[in-house]
């Protein structure tokens, strides 16, 4: 067995310590998710400090976003549900368009966005504020000052993220299911029937639990796993690899897996 | 990114946010009740319902929460597709009460399927008048499967096909009859014309002169038309004798009707004349009846006399 060349040893020992180092990111992510979902489920963590808290991050992380994110839906709605009721037309597949409207959108696309949109302006943004805690002392101060800065600042940005996430997908799928109807049959109030017919043909129970299930997955995922990168990463890796970058990476894995979870749950 | 100097530990927030944060959750917790209330809604869930059984041989296509429509308007949905003890396909189908009154007893159901897209489950009902369908019935449902007939289709173009390329064979009769008529068309085109095809040249003379003859008879026959025409319709002909006979026939008609009104007259009188002699009959029966009287007593009178006569040569009285 002729020797084995020394670069080739050492690719070999780097991807062993590169995978290593992502079982161990992955792991420390899991645990910090354990930890936090056990601090928010502890009595004693709501106190009337944290509730403060909580209320500002809410109001500061979700309100201002809340209007024109429905406007932005509302503009990507019409223009999906234009192109495919126009295409089911051509095609003589009226009878389905609704239907496939409704699929597409409600359970497919605008539960991702929505997330998505959760993620890039507030659980990453928050992820970064609990970073530059650390990085800039703030952390330590605290803790030396008596306060736990799990509490006061972890947790409420990570709720008020999950919270984000679930009011963004639960705006746009009723204003997904309000601007449908009006592209269909228009401003009247005769179609209602048949469109709750159709709505209720595709919603059946296995379809709503997945769709329940993503959504609530979708947005425990994009609530803790930004945040839990930036907190499990050891001070000398974050030199080498940023901890936002790497976070927003594990995010959208866990996304996709999400994804397609769903699809293999909905449609198999 | 936010300021960072507000992430560090804040003051307490103002009231404002608190109430801002209570009004954000209370519309997520509207918009989440109201969904999930309106799903329930268009599940069914607040609607009353009556169940309807279909049996078919084969559920293939059929799919739970499929509807089944009635001129076009969904008024049930298939609630469950179940396997009966028996091997049939029992389709157990939720009608809404309020819809039920367009199914009788005597309503038909068919599972249809399509090429394109899912089966179809229709109810049609003939006799509107017919007791209302119970609840839980059990009735067949009648199948009409376009993928089923695509294979007999297959088959019967297949068929025409092969009859087909027997037809258009080299040696098919119908290569054979074109060949003849090709040959035919060709002697059509000879100097004898359509002739040559009737025959040899013997033939073709005899029709010649057949012909001739037959032109020589149709002239004389046009000269007995043009004679029938003179004396048919000619000044003497006989549509003009036939019409004075005509007008005379009416003038004895006329006469005929004046004797017969005379007749009539005549008829009358004797009807009147018999009535007279029935008179007189019954007259002359009372005559008769006081002769046949008076004759009795001048008998009575006779024999009085002879009996009470001396010179009666025999007197002695004998009975008769």
């Amino acid at each position: 067995m002729p020797p084995v060349p020394s670069t080739a040893r050492q690719a070999a020992a780097q991807a062993a310590s590169t995978a290593r180092q992502a079982v161990a990111g992955w792991w420390g992510i899991v645990r910090l998710g354990a930890q936090l979902l056990e601090l928010a489920s502890t009595r004693s963590t709501w106190g009337r400090e944290t509730w403060r808290t909580l209320a500002q991050h809410i109001v500061q992380d979700t309100a201002p976003m809340l209007t024109w994110f429905t406007v932005l839906t509302t503009l990507i709605s019409v223009v999906v549900i234009r192109i495919v009721i126009v295409t089911a037309l051509s095609y003589g597949l009226t009878q389905y368009a609704l239907e496939m409207v409704v699929r597409v959108l409600v359970l497919e696309l605008i539960p991702l966005t929505a997330a998505l949109f959760a993620a890039l302006r507030c659980t990453i943004p928050n992820a970064a504020e609990v970073l530059a805690l650390r990085t800039q002392g703030h952390w330590a101060a605290a803790v030396e000052a008596g306060s736990d800065p799990w509490r006061t600042e972890v947790l409420p940005r990570m709720v008020s993220g999950l919270f984000s996430a679930l009011m963004l997908a639960a705006v746009s799928c009723v204003v997904t299911l309000v601007v449908a109807y009006l592209s269909v049959y228009g401003p009247v109030v005769s179609g209602l029937e048949g469109y709750t017919r159709i709505v209720g043909h595709v919603f059946n129970p296995a379809v709503s639990l997945i769709l329940g299930l993503k959504i609530a997955f979708l947005g425990v995922a994009v609530a803790l796993v930004p945040m839990a990168s930036v907190l499990s990463a050891a001070p000398a890796r974050r030199r080498s690899t940023s901890p936002e970058l790497s976070g927003l990476v594990r995010m959208f894995v866990v996304i996709l897996l999400i994804e397609v979870a769903s699809l293999v749950g909905n449609y198999y | 990114m936010k300021d960072l100097t507000a992430a560090a530990p804040a003051p307490a927030p103002p009231d404002p946010l608190q109430f801002k944060a209570a009004l954000l959750l209370a519309l997520f917790v509207l918009l989440i009740a109201g969904t999930a209330l309106y799903l329930m809604y268009a599940r069914g869930a607040f609607e009353a319902t009556q169940r309807l059984v279909l049996v078919a041989d084969d559920s293939e296509g059929v799919s739970v929460g499929m509807d089944m429509t009635f001129a076009g308007f969904p008024i049930g949905r298939v609630r469950r597709v179940e396997l009966a003890d028996d091997g049939s396909a029992r389709i157990v189908i939720d009608v809404p009460r309020k819809d039920a009154r367009w199914l009788r007893t005597s309503s038909m159901f068919t599972l249809v399927r399509s090429l394109v897209g899912g089966a179809t489950l229709r109810a049609y009902t003939g006799v509107p008048s017919d007791p209302p369908l119970l609840d839980g019935a059990e009735r067949k449902v009648l199948i009409g499967d376009t993928a089923a007939e695509l294979p007999r289709l297959v088959a019967s173009a297949r068929e025409l096909l092969q009859n087909l390329a027997q037809l258009s064979a080299p040696d098919a009769a119908l290569a054979t009859s074109l060949a003849n008529l090709q040959a035919l068309s060709e002697k059509a085109k000879g100097p004898r014309g359509a002739l040559g095809m009737l025959g040899s040249d013997a033939d073709a003379k005899q029709i010649s002169a057949a012909l001739a003859r037959t032109n020589a008879l149709l002239a004389r026959l046009d000269g007995m038309a043009a004679k029938a025409d003179t004396q048919v319709l000619g000044p003497d002909g006989l549509v003009r004798e036939g019409r004075s006979a005509v007008v005379q026939l009416g003038g004895l008609l006329a006469d005929a009707r004046a004797s017969l009104k005379r007749v009539d007259a005549l008829l009358a009188e004797a009807q009147a004349v018999a009535g007279n002699a029935r008179a007189a009959t019954n007259d002359l029966g009372a005559l008769r009846g006081e002769v046949d009287a008076t004759v009795r007593k001048v008998e009575q009178l006779v024999d009085e006399v002879n009996r009470k006569w001396p010179f009666a040569r025999d007197t002695e009285l004998k009975l008769r």
